[in-house]
């Protein structure tokens, strides 16, 4: 067989053809569908955040130490994961791997960053933000408003999730504010920590968040 | 008559290195009877035996209860690659300053072509008396029986030469004997196992027999890996099968500028060099079986070290040896420098002309990184596993966890693997990204659970070490137990800095659950007891984890 020189395979293509080849490309390429843009929630965080979360936005968590941000940033991850995306936390090595598999996390697909120092936290998060899905990590005191919004920008480029948690300094589509955590079991002297309902309260003003100021209770 | 195929080889071989690579970095394993276990298939077995241990009967290969059985007081170690690799390289050293044509088979087995050397030294006799000399030197302090030096024609009768000597002496087979010196070997020594199996079937049980097989004959029945084979065993040239002379420009090769002087950035580069090494050899449909690695300093050192693997390095495995050497070398350099970490010109000078006295490491960062591959040949084929999952996906989390290992350490970006176990701490492992997952303990399929598990849910943030907490009752006195595992009072408040506001009021609590961990050992036995509590801090209840041990209380976890 003869293959025809680059000249002249270009001169047989008549415009005409040329154009409905492209038409016909762009009836080939592959949709993207709104669903491809959001995570549909399914567990416990599907009520109160409206079913779903957005695709390269932010969702900022705080709440003190015991309140339950820790469970559920596990939940937001169990979401994650059991699709078969990636996500990542930034921790200082406390992070509970055996709570994060009872939650529902492939732990195969949750990488743990440890002990990250403050000053690298966004060069980090940047990189993290490249290849996950979903990125939570304590925010470090005083990070600069300037790398806050660099990093809220990557998210939206890349169609990650990004979690920060602590004090967030810019803008977020949802902000999840962990109140505390209503405990069922425990008795003076018996019985043992069984359930959970969170105290949550979303303020939120993208796409799929409740509005609003009410308290939700979720089963965690 | 001597075979000019055949290269006559040295071989050196430290019996149970992983022993003595654990007692090197552990002073308390020596003198006691240690036991270093690997994972075959979902099999917990011995990899190597101390002295101590094999005198009890735990032999290569038992079970991990069975030689603990053995061998009661038995201390018994996971393998550690990188650590056993970096430990053997002070033995490599030792070898270097005869012969610069050292190769690694594995940590604790190396070899190298003689014919220089021997007449250097006087004879392969005089040869092997200094490396057993020098490699004793370079393991004083631990057994300096262990080495065994083999010489003879071809790196497979000099192995099992080495093999044949005793603790701490060599075996020189004389050139031209090595098919007498082979024969009554069992053809078990040939490391094939299928064609192992096959001769036994046929009654054909030592590798004598096996070479009085006609070449031809072999070769027509058992093709050009047989042939292989039977030239080994006839001690005639054991090279690879087929070797391809590698195109020069498969060399990888960086500057790095400026000078690295940690080992996470001059790995991360040389995981570029290697991912490109190989699938450019994988283009040619060709496969490194050994590679060369050399690093220039920059006070104008130059080190290089082959390391070899039998079925062609992945990119993977090769990127681990070149950590493991570059680790060798920088660490090497990091005692010395150490010295000088104090802006003190002198002091740096001190220890500048002390790393210069030391034969034996570098002085300085590295400033360039050469990937040789010394031997290459065609690839065999490999299957790739059928269910791939995202793959996209999966290479996009692979190369940014990839790059944050280069930045901030192997160890700082992990995966949890689930074991057993009964704390919150010890139900799950840290497992570096890239490593294997494997749990080495773990029964295959489901995690079974525990007797005297902490019950789940489990705790969302685990303490490890556990954080010092005051535990007391109604009348403020420290909570504890007594010997048959009664509280002493009932926890009223529970005080630690971690928790907001310092700590508060307990409303409700369980416990204490007693936990008696390896009754059976005086040594390792460790008794403690828990509580779970529920703590008001300020309207805010936090359900805590606290453990009680020697009478001190702390905090293990929160539920948060």
């Amino acid at each position: 067989m003869v293959l025809a020189e680059p000249e002249e395979s270009l001169e047989v293509v008549d415009p005409a053809s040329a154009l409905g080849l492209r038409a016909l490309a762009g009836a080939v390429r592959p949709a993207v569908l709104a669903r491809a843009r959001v995570l549909e929630l399914t567990g416990p965080l599907a009520e109160v955040l409206g079913g779903s979360l957005r695709r390269g936005s932010v969702l900022a968590l705080d709440g003190p130490l015991g309140a339950g941000v820790t469970s559920v940033v596990g939940a937001l991850a169990a979401e994650v994961t059991a699709r078969g995306e990636w996500a990542a936390v930034l921790d200082d090595g406390t992070f509970g791997g055996a709570a994060a598999a009872e939650a529902g996390v492939v732990t195969e697909r949750l990488a743990v960053v440890r002990s990250t120092a403050a000053d690298r936290w966004p060069t980090v998060v940047a990189a993290l933000l490249d290849g996950m899905t979903l990125v939570a990590g304590s925010v470090p005191a005083r990070l600069r408003v300037g790398d806050a919004r660099r990093l809220v920008a990557r998210a939206r480029e890349r169609g990650a999730v990004l979690v920060p948690i602590g004090t967030w300094p810019v803008e977020a589509a949802v902000r999840v504010h962990v109140l505390g955590s209503d405990w069922v079991g425990l008795a003076p002297g018996a019985g043992m920590l069984r359930t959970r309902r969170w105290r949550v309260h979303v303020e939120g003003k993208g796409a799929g968040a409740h509005r609003g100021h009410a308290v939700h209770a979720v089963a965690g | 008559m001597a075979n000019p195929a055949v290269v006559r080889t040295c071989c050196v071989w430290c019996a149970d290195w992983p022993v003595l690579a654990h007692r090197r970095r552990e002073s308390t394993a020596r003198g006691v009877p240690v036991a270093v276990l690997e994972r075959v298939g979902n099999r917990v077995v011995v990899r190597a035996a101390s002295v101590e241990a094999r005198a009890h009967g735990v032999r290569r290969g038992m079970r991990r209860r069975e030689a603990e059985a053995c061998c009661a007081d038995l201390c018994v170690v996971d393998a550690d690659a990188a650590n056993e690799a970096r430990a053997f390289e002070s033995v490599a050293r030792a070898v270097e300053q005869l012969t610069p044509r050292v190769v690694l088979e594995r940590p604790g087995l190396l070899s190298f072509p003689t014919h220089g050397p021997a007449r250097y030294f006087g004879g392969d006799d005089a040869l092997a008396a200094r490396v057993v000399e020098l490699v004793a030197q370079s393991l004083a302090g631990l057994d300096h029986a262990a080495v065994r030096v083999g010489i003879a024609d071809g790196a497979f009768a000099a192995r099992l030469a080495a093999r044949r000597a005793a603790p701490g002496t060599a075996v020189v087979v004389p050139v031209g004997d090595a098919a007498a010196f082979l024969e009554p070997f069992p053809v078990g020594e040939l490391e094939h196992p299928d064609l192992v199996d096959l001769l036994t079937r046929l009654g054909i049980a030592t590798l004598g027999a096996f070479a009085a097989l006609p070449a031809d004959a072999v070769l027509a029945r058992f093709g050009d890996e047989g042939a292989h084979l039977h030239a080994i065993a006839s001690g005639r040239g054991d090279g690879p099968p087929v070797l391809v002379v590698p195109p020069p420009d498969l060399v990888e090769h960086a500057e790095l500028d400026p000078p690295v002087a940690s080992v996470e950035l001059a790995a991360f580069t040389a995981k570029a060099m290697a991912d490109r090494m190989v699938e450019r050899l994988g283009a040619m449909g060709l496969a490194c079986t050994e590679v060369m690695v050399e690093a220039e300093t920059e006070h104008g050192e130059r080190l290089a070290r082959v390391w070899r693997h039998a079925d062609g390095f992945g990119a993977h495995a090769l990127v681990e040896r070149v950590r493991w050497q570059l680790d060798g070398w920088l660490a090497g350099a990091a005692d010395h420098v150490a010295v000088a970490l104090d802006d003190d010109p002198r002091a740096r000078q001190d220890a500048a002309a002390l790393a210069d006295a030391g034969l034996d490491s570098t002085t300085g960062a590295l400033t360039m990184v050469r990937l040789t591959p010394a031997v290459v040949v065609p690839v065999r084929g490999r299957q790739l596993g059928f269910w791939g999952g995202d793959a996209a996906a999966h290479a996009r989390a692979d190369r940014a966890l990839s790059r944050l290992q280069g930045m901030l350490g192997h160890e700082a970006v992990v995966t949890f693997v689930r074991v057993g176990g009964r704390t919150p701490a010890e139900q799950v492992r840290a497992v570096p990204w890239g490593e294997p997952r494997d749990a080495p303990f773990a029964v295959a399929g489901e995690t079974p659970t525990w007797p005297g598990a902490v019950p789940s849910p489990a705790p969302a943030r685990v303490y490890d070490p556990p954080v010092p907490a005051s535990l007391v009752d109604i009348e403020g006195r420290a909570v504890r137990v007594t010997g048959r595992g009664e509280a002493t009072g009932a926890p009223h408040r529970l005080d630690c800095a971690r928790l907001p506001g310092g700590g508060g009021r307990v409303i409700a609590w369980a416990g204490p659950w007693a936990h008696d961990v390896r009754w059976w050992d005086e040594v390792t036995r460790r008794r403690c007891v828990r509580w779970q509590v529920l703590v008001d801090t300020g309207g805010l209840e936090v359900a805590c984890l606290v453990v009680l041990e020697h009478g001190v209380a702390a905090l293990e976890a929160v539920y948060d």
